[in-house]
């Protein structure tokens, strides 16, 4: 009788199909693919801001596949098949863990990265071609997977302490306000420099707005909820309303894959060079008339 | 007996609580009784605090366009401009800006840049006029590089409601394009 009642949950944990995690994973791997490949397949986009798109495509692509391989897991373990405790197990879900949170915190860096180029393009404009050089970007670059690839492992490895993850949520949200500060800023000056043109139209003029208001309310979106859940463990694990809270695990996972659904529309396939080669690469059967 | 080692067992490990990551073995049962407010009342209130958060942001984007940015003209922000990078001509008041944009000669000194809107139908009349404004340029180096990487594309502000896919500002040109082709050999590839 106790059992019973000490096991019911008034907040019953919300289970999300597992079609609707490969549907998003098969999707999302798909999309990320065709950018990484084609951006390493035209010649003209090898530029140091399509290297951080390519990157962030390429740290989604891990993501997509990782979470993929952790739902056969799951499921297989559902059905019997794997032991949930067994030691091999455990060890590949550590190493499943610590890939997406090396592809997690590979895409912030890079969206960071992303931001930085456009920053330094608007405001340092001359001497861009100085200071993003091809060598320099793809030294940022090897440092952000090195340091991705490091720190993921030390926060799985050392994740029951409380430290590392405090770190991990101090960590996203000092990106998230570089992120905040260097985009605004972009805005203000583009704002500044087209007051000075006339016949402002206000419907052209909320595009903009519009525009830095998705790039960054998606990351937001598709981020907070999982954070959110990470301070709520820290803080009140026995709270019946973080308990209620915490009941939506599986829902904001499902959050944090479609920003890998998202993230290609919002910076790769805007571009006019990506999507001319995208259609070059998949409508085009005979390579010789298309090139 | 057997309850009372149970709940001994649920308060040690309560204590010592470990976050793990298996999320799917809840061992912690949660008393649900006596709760003031609704159960969902924080998953609500981060929805609705992240609404809002994002809705004032915009609606703050929104004010900046209206208003004007606080990033006024000032002796720095001259300098800024004198970098054909920004590419925007010096327009005064309410001419249209196709006219003024290829019809006024580029200044040899302080703020020369172009503004990059093409129209379909001027594309043909612009072409020559823009070769020579190019040529003409002090800068035409710096901008005929720019046509290499996209300025951020959130910049695809005023016109493009008209314009459309037309609509070039700070995307290079099929022109300008050409004309930097011969610096296609200058830059290292990936």
């Amino acid at each position: 009788m106790n059992d019973s009642i000490m096991n019911h949950s008034d907040c019953p944990e919300v289970v999300v199909p597992n079609p609707v995690f490969f549907t998003i994973g098969a999707v999302s791997f798909a999309e990320n693919v065709l950018v990484v490949v084609a951006i390493i397949w035209n010649r003209k986009l090898h530029l140091p801001m399509y290297c951080f798109i390519c990157s962030l495509a390429a740290f989604h692509t891990i993501a997509s596949l990782t979470k993929t391989w952790e739902n056969l897991m799951i499921v297989f373990a559902n059905v019997g098949h794997l032991e949930k405790k067994g030691s091999s197990e455990t060890t590949l879900d550590d190493v499943i863990d610590s890939l997406l949170c090396m592809s997690f915190l590979g895409s912030f860096f890079s969206i960071l990265a992303i931001a930085v180029d456009r920053y330094i393009t608007i405001f340092h404009a001359l001497r861009y071609h100085n200071i993003m050089t091809m060598q320099r970007t793809g030294a940022v670059l090897g440092v952000i997977w090195t340091v991705c690839g490091g720190l993921a492992v030390l926060l799985i490895w050392f994740f029951h302490f409380k430290l590392i993850m405090i770190i991990f949520v101090m960590l996203f949200f000092i990106c998230l306000v570089i992120i905040c500060f260097l985009y605004v800023y972009m805005f203000m000056l583009a704002r500044s420099h087209a007051r000075k043109i006339a016949a402002l139209r206000w419907g052209s003029n909320m595009r903009g707005a519009l525009t830095v208001t998705i790039l960054f309310g998606t990351f937001v979106v598709c981020w907070a909820p999982f954070f959110f859940h990470l301070v709520i463990i820290m803080m009140c694990p026995t709270n019946p309303y973080c308990e209620c809270y915490r009941s939506l695990f599986q829902l904001h996972v499902v959050l944090l894959m479609s920003h890998a659904l998202f993230d290609p529309a919002i910076y790769a396939f805007r571009i006019a060079e990506l999507r001319h080669t995208l259609r070059k690469m998949l409508f085009c059967s005979d390579w010789k008339l298309c090139s | 007996m057997s309850d009372f080692h149970n709940r001994s067992q649920t308060s040690a490990r309560r204590s010592d609580y470990v976050w793990q990551y298996e999320y799917y073995d809840d061992e912690e049962p949660v008393s649900f009784e006596g709760l003031k407010a609704h159960r969902y009342s924080i998953v609500i209130g981060f929805w609705v605090g992240l609404a809002v958060f994002v809705i004032f942001m915009f609606f703050v984007l929104t004010l900046l366009t209206k208003t004007g940015a606080p990033h006024q003209e000032n002796p720095d922000s001259v300098e800024k401009r004198h970098r054909p990078g920004s590419c925007l001509v010096d327009i005064d008041g309410h001419q249209d800006e196709n006219d003024k944009a290829f019809s006024r000669p580029l200044l040899a000194g302080s703020r020369s840049y172009f503004n990059f809107y093409i129209n379909e139908e001027d594309k043909a009349g612009v072409h020559q006029q823009l070769t020579g404004l190019i040529e003409q340029s002090k800068s035409d180096r710096e901008c005929t590089f720019l046509s290499h990487f996209n300025i951020p594309n959130f910049v695809n502000l005023d016109h493009s409601s008209t314009l459309g896919e037309d609509d070039l500002l700070y995307e290079p040109s099929a022109i300008l394009e050409r004309q930097s082709k011969s610096h296609d050999k200058d830059y290292p590839a990936c």
